[in-house]
Protein backbone atom coordinates (compact mmCIF):
# COMPACT_ATOMS: atom_id res chain seq x y z
CA UNK A 1 0.00 0.00 0.00
CA UNK A 2 2.90 2.53 1.19
CA UNK A 3 4.37 2.48 -2.21
CA UNK A 4 1.30 3.63 -4.09
CA UNK A 5 1.86 6.92 -2.19
CA UNK A 6 5.08 8.16 -3.43
CA UNK A 7 6.47 10.67 -0.86
CA UNK A 8 7.44 13.60 -3.69
CA UNK A 9 3.67 13.39 -5.10
CA UNK A 10 2.12 13.52 -1.38
CA UNK A 11 4.45 16.15 -0.18
CA UNK A 12 3.29 17.69 -3.57
CA UNK A 13 -0.01 17.58 -2.51
CA UNK A 14 0.52 18.60 0.95
CA UNK A 15 2.72 21.93 -0.62
CA UNK A 16 -0.60 22.87 -3.06
CA UNK A 17 -3.06 22.66 -0.38
CA UNK A 18 -0.98 24.82 1.92
CA UNK A 19 -0.34 27.02 -0.82
CA UNK A 20 -4.13 27.61 -1.30
CA UNK A 21 -4.16 28.43 2.16
CA UNK A 22 -1.73 31.25 1.92
CA UNK A 23 -3.50 32.11 -1.36
CA UNK A 24 -6.71 32.43 0.97
CA UNK A 25 -4.90 35.05 3.62
CA UNK A 26 -5.76 37.80 0.95
CA UNK A 27 -9.63 36.96 1.64
CA UNK A 28 -9.46 36.78 4.88
CA UNK A 29 -7.16 39.47 5.85
CA UNK A 30 -7.63 43.17 5.28
CA UNK A 31 -4.40 44.11 2.68
CA UNK A 32 -3.56 46.47 -0.11
CA UNK A 33 -4.09 45.74 -3.76
CA UNK A 34 -0.54 45.52 -4.27
CA UNK A 35 0.02 42.89 -1.50
CA UNK A 36 -2.87 40.76 -2.19
CA UNK A 37 -2.24 40.79 -6.12
CA UNK A 38 1.74 39.88 -4.96
CA UNK A 39 1.04 37.17 -2.73
CA UNK A 40 -1.74 35.61 -5.45
CA UNK A 41 1.49 35.48 -8.40
CA UNK A 42 3.79 33.77 -6.17
CA UNK A 43 1.27 31.22 -4.54
CA UNK A 44 -0.31 30.58 -8.30
CA UNK A 45 3.07 30.16 -10.25
CA UNK A 46 4.35 28.18 -7.72
CA UNK A 47 1.50 25.91 -7.58
CA UNK A 48 1.81 25.85 -11.22
CA UNK A 49 5.56 25.34 -11.32
CA UNK A 50 4.66 22.53 -8.50
CA UNK A 51 2.09 20.48 -10.77
CA UNK A 52 4.36 20.70 -14.07
CA UNK A 53 7.10 19.45 -12.28
CA UNK A 54 6.05 16.59 -9.78
CA UNK A 55 3.00 15.62 -11.41
CA UNK A 56 3.37 15.99 -15.00
CA UNK A 57 7.12 14.88 -15.52
CA UNK A 58 8.00 17.25 -17.50
CA UNK A 59 11.97 17.20 -17.29
CA UNK A 60 11.94 13.28 -17.36
CA UNK A 61 13.13 12.17 -20.74
CA UNK A 62 15.12 13.41 -23.23
CA UNK A 63 12.58 15.47 -24.92
CA UNK A 64 12.73 17.69 -21.31
CA UNK A 65 14.26 20.83 -23.06
CA UNK A 66 11.93 20.98 -25.83
CA UNK A 67 8.89 20.19 -23.30
CA UNK A 68 10.24 22.99 -21.28
CA UNK A 69 11.06 25.52 -24.15
CA UNK A 70 7.28 25.19 -25.47
CA UNK A 71 6.01 25.54 -22.07
CA UNK A 72 8.34 29.12 -21.40
CA UNK A 73 7.13 30.33 -24.85
CA UNK A 74 3.09 29.70 -23.71
CA UNK A 75 3.26 31.62 -21.09
CA UNK A 76 5.65 34.32 -22.59
CA UNK A 77 3.31 35.05 -25.57
CA UNK A 78 0.34 34.93 -22.75
CA UNK A 79 1.70 37.64 -19.68
CA UNK A 80 2.69 39.49 -23.12
CA UNK A 81 -1.28 39.32 -24.25
CA UNK A 82 -2.59 39.89 -21.18
CA UNK A 83 -0.06 42.67 -19.67
CA UNK A 84 0.02 44.31 -23.55
CA UNK A 85 -3.54 44.63 -23.19
CA UNK A 86 -3.89 45.33 -20.06
CA UNK A 87 -1.40 48.64 -20.40
CA UNK A 88 -3.59 49.68 -23.52
CA UNK A 89 -7.10 49.19 -21.95
CA UNK A 90 -7.13 49.85 -18.43
CA UNK A 91 -3.72 51.86 -17.82
CA UNK A 92 -4.05 54.00 -20.36
CA UNK A 93 -0.36 53.96 -21.51
CA UNK B 1 8.14 -1.47 -33.16
CA UNK B 2 11.17 -0.87 -31.17
CA UNK B 3 10.12 -1.74 -27.41
CA UNK B 4 12.66 0.43 -24.79
CA UNK B 5 12.43 -1.87 -21.76
CA UNK B 6 14.14 0.83 -19.46
CA UNK B 7 11.58 3.32 -19.75
CA UNK B 8 8.49 3.54 -18.39
CA UNK B 9 5.45 1.41 -20.60
CA UNK B 10 4.28 5.13 -21.31
CA UNK B 11 7.00 6.16 -22.98
CA UNK B 12 8.53 2.65 -24.48
CA UNK B 13 8.38 3.36 -27.87
CA UNK B 14 9.21 6.54 -30.41
CA UNK B 15 5.48 6.63 -31.42
CA UNK B 16 4.59 7.34 -27.90
CA UNK B 17 7.71 9.40 -26.66
CA UNK B 18 7.01 11.72 -29.87
CA UNK B 19 2.74 11.49 -29.09
CA UNK B 20 3.69 12.59 -25.35
CA UNK B 21 5.79 15.91 -26.88
CA UNK B 22 2.96 16.32 -29.27
CA UNK B 23 0.53 16.68 -26.43
CA UNK B 24 2.55 19.19 -24.71
CA UNK B 25 2.53 21.23 -27.49
CA UNK B 26 -1.04 21.00 -27.85
CA UNK B 27 -0.84 22.41 -24.33
CA UNK B 28 1.31 25.12 -24.82
CA UNK B 29 -1.98 26.29 -27.83
CA UNK B 30 -4.01 25.58 -24.41
CA UNK B 31 -1.87 28.24 -22.53
CA UNK B 32 -3.03 30.82 -24.86
CA UNK B 33 -6.55 29.69 -25.28
CA UNK B 34 -6.88 30.61 -21.78
CA UNK B 35 -4.41 33.39 -21.81
CA UNK B 36 -6.76 35.64 -24.11
CA UNK B 37 -9.79 34.52 -22.25
CA UNK B 38 -7.99 36.42 -18.96
CA UNK B 39 -6.84 39.01 -21.08
CA UNK B 40 -11.03 39.46 -22.20
CA UNK B 41 -12.09 38.92 -18.70
CA UNK B 42 -9.40 41.46 -17.00
CA UNK B 43 -10.46 44.09 -19.16
CA UNK B 44 -14.19 43.91 -18.98
CA UNK B 45 -13.40 43.19 -15.08
CA UNK B 46 -15.31 46.36 -14.00
CA UNK B 47 -17.63 46.99 -16.53
CA UNK B 48 -20.74 45.33 -14.66
CA UNK B 49 -23.20 47.97 -15.86
CA UNK B 50 -26.46 47.47 -14.52
CA UNK B 51 -25.43 44.23 -13.61
CA UNK B 52 -23.67 42.89 -10.54
CA UNK B 53 -19.97 42.88 -9.64
CA UNK B 54 -17.86 40.18 -8.86
CA UNK B 55 -17.50 41.45 -5.08
CA UNK B 56 -21.32 41.06 -5.13
CA UNK B 57 -21.95 37.54 -6.56
CA UNK B 58 -18.82 35.19 -5.51
CA UNK B 59 -19.09 33.13 -2.69
CA UNK B 60 -16.48 31.71 -1.41
CA UNK B 61 -17.70 28.10 0.41
CA UNK B 62 -18.11 26.54 -3.54
CA UNK B 63 -15.55 28.29 -5.09
CA UNK B 64 -13.32 26.88 -2.51
CA UNK B 65 -14.99 23.49 -2.86
CA UNK B 66 -13.92 23.39 -6.11
CA UNK B 67 -10.76 24.30 -5.69
CA UNK B 68 -10.24 21.26 -3.29
CA UNK B 69 -12.06 18.86 -5.25
CA UNK B 70 -9.93 19.91 -8.30
CA UNK B 71 -7.09 19.79 -6.43
CA UNK B 72 -7.24 16.37 -4.76
CA UNK B 73 -8.46 14.77 -8.60
CA UNK B 74 -4.93 15.86 -9.54
CA UNK B 75 -3.13 14.26 -6.92
CA UNK B 76 -4.87 11.22 -7.38
CA UNK B 77 -4.43 10.74 -11.25
CA UNK B 78 -1.17 11.45 -10.30
CA UNK B 79 -0.66 8.70 -7.95
CA UNK B 80 -3.13 6.32 -11.02
CA UNK B 81 0.08 7.09 -13.10
CA UNK B 82 2.66 6.22 -10.24
CA UNK B 83 0.92 2.63 -9.75
CA UNK B 84 0.54 2.16 -13.98
CA UNK B 85 4.25 2.88 -13.56
CA UNK B 86 4.48 0.36 -11.18
CA UNK B 87 2.47 -2.32 -12.70
CA UNK B 88 -0.45 -2.07 -10.82
CA UNK B 89 -3.30 -2.35 -12.74
CA UNK B 90 -5.88 -2.51 -10.46
CA UNK B 91 -4.36 -0.01 -8.44
CA UNK B 92 -3.94 2.58 -11.21
CA UNK B 93 -8.16 1.89 -12.38
CA UNK B 94 -9.21 2.99 -8.69
CA UNK B 95 -6.81 6.17 -8.63
CA UNK B 96 -8.14 7.01 -11.56
CA UNK B 97 -11.85 6.31 -10.93
CA UNK B 98 -11.81 8.31 -7.90
CA UNK B 99 -10.31 11.13 -10.37
CA UNK B 100 -13.15 10.80 -12.15
CA UNK B 101 -15.45 10.71 -9.15
CA UNK B 102 -14.04 14.04 -8.09
CA UNK B 103 -14.23 15.87 -11.51
CA UNK B 104 -17.95 14.88 -11.46
CA UNK B 105 -17.88 16.26 -7.72
CA UNK B 106 -16.09 19.39 -8.98
CA UNK B 107 -18.59 20.07 -11.76
CA UNK B 108 -21.65 19.51 -9.71
CA UNK B 109 -20.17 22.77 -7.55
CA UNK B 110 -20.00 24.61 -11.02
CA UNK B 111 -23.20 23.85 -11.86
CA UNK B 112 -24.94 24.83 -8.65
CA UNK B 113 -22.81 27.93 -8.94
CA UNK B 114 -24.16 28.94 -12.70
CA UNK B 115 -27.53 28.17 -11.42
CA UNK B 116 -27.51 30.46 -8.70
CA UNK B 117 -25.28 33.07 -11.07
CA UNK B 118 -28.57 33.38 -12.93
CA UNK B 119 -31.08 32.97 -10.26
CA UNK B 120 -28.99 36.36 -9.18
CA UNK B 121 -29.48 37.64 -12.21
CA UNK B 122 -26.29 37.79 -13.42
CA UNK B 123 -26.71 35.63 -16.92
CA UNK B 124 -23.71 36.06 -19.76
CA UNK B 125 -26.14 38.45 -21.27
CA UNK B 126 -25.91 40.84 -18.26
CA UNK B 127 -22.76 42.71 -18.59
CA UNK B 128 -19.77 42.61 -20.12
CA UNK B 129 -18.00 41.56 -16.43
CA UNK B 130 -20.91 38.31 -16.43
CA UNK B 131 -20.30 37.54 -20.05
CA UNK B 132 -16.37 37.17 -19.92
CA UNK B 133 -17.03 35.51 -16.62
CA UNK B 134 -19.00 32.92 -17.62
CA UNK B 135 -17.30 32.25 -21.17
CA UNK B 136 -14.14 31.84 -19.33
CA UNK B 137 -15.27 29.42 -16.37
CA UNK B 138 -17.30 27.65 -19.08
CA UNK B 139 -14.81 26.97 -21.14
CA UNK B 140 -12.79 25.45 -18.53
CA UNK B 141 -15.93 23.62 -17.38
CA UNK B 142 -16.24 22.19 -20.65
CA UNK B 143 -12.76 21.22 -20.27
CA UNK B 144 -13.30 19.26 -17.78
CA UNK B 145 -16.60 17.65 -19.03
CA UNK B 146 -14.72 16.45 -21.74
CA UNK B 147 -12.02 14.99 -19.42
CA UNK B 148 -14.33 12.93 -17.73
CA UNK B 149 -15.94 11.28 -20.99
CA UNK B 150 -12.34 11.18 -21.96
CA UNK B 151 -11.13 9.54 -18.78
CA UNK B 152 -13.70 7.08 -18.97
CA UNK B 153 -13.34 5.81 -22.25
CA UNK B 154 -9.81 5.32 -21.55
CA UNK B 155 -10.49 3.58 -18.32
CA UNK B 156 -13.03 1.04 -19.46
CA UNK B 157 -10.18 0.48 -22.45
CA UNK B 158 -7.55 -0.44 -19.51
CA UNK B 159 -10.34 -2.56 -18.03
CA UNK B 160 -10.42 -4.56 -21.42
CA UNK B 161 -7.12 -4.54 -22.77
CA UNK B 162 -4.97 -4.25 -19.70
CA UNK B 163 -1.65 -2.15 -19.29
CA UNK B 164 -0.03 -1.86 -23.01
CA UNK B 165 2.63 0.56 -24.45
CA UNK B 166 -0.39 2.02 -26.34
CA UNK B 167 -3.24 2.16 -23.00
CA UNK B 168 -0.38 3.60 -21.17
CA UNK B 169 0.77 5.91 -23.06
CA UNK B 170 -3.48 7.42 -23.53
CA UNK B 171 -3.50 7.06 -19.71
CA UNK B 172 -0.48 9.18 -18.92
CA UNK B 173 -1.25 12.14 -22.00
CA UNK B 174 -4.91 12.01 -20.48
CA UNK B 175 -3.09 12.88 -16.84
CA UNK B 176 -0.84 15.72 -18.64
CA UNK B 177 -4.56 17.20 -19.57
CA UNK B 178 -5.89 16.67 -16.09
CA UNK B 179 -3.53 18.12 -14.73
CA UNK B 180 -3.22 21.12 -16.81
CA UNK B 181 -6.88 21.69 -15.99
CA UNK B 182 -5.79 22.40 -12.33
CA UNK B 183 -3.59 24.48 -13.47
CA UNK B 184 -5.54 26.72 -14.95
CA UNK B 185 -8.20 26.36 -11.97
CA UNK B 186 -5.13 27.69 -10.49
CA UNK B 187 -5.69 30.54 -12.34
CA UNK B 188 -8.93 30.87 -12.01
CA UNK B 189 -9.69 30.63 -8.13
CA UNK B 190 -6.84 33.36 -7.82
CA UNK B 191 -7.41 35.82 -10.10
CA UNK B 192 -11.22 35.54 -10.85
CA UNK B 193 -12.27 35.09 -7.43
CA UNK B 194 -9.91 35.85 -4.94
CA UNK B 195 -8.72 38.86 -6.85
CA UNK B 196 -11.82 39.69 -7.13
CA UNK B 197 -13.33 39.30 -3.75
CA UNK B 198 -10.31 40.89 -2.37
Amino acid sequence: MKELFPIKQVMGFVFSLILTAVALLVYFLDMSFTAGITILLLTAFVQAGLQLVVFMHAGETEDKGAIYSNVYFGILVALVTIFGTLLIFLWDM
Amino acid sequence: MKIDHSLPLEYSTEENRLKIFGFWIFLGAEIMLFATLFTSYFVYEHRSGNGPSGAEIFELSPVLMETILLLASSFTIGLGIHAMRLGKQKAMMAFFAVTLVLGLGFLGFEIFEFTTYIHEGAGITTSGFTSMLLTTLGTHGLHVTFGFFWGLAILLQVKKRGLTPETANKSFIFSLYWHFLDVVWIFIFSFIYLKGMM
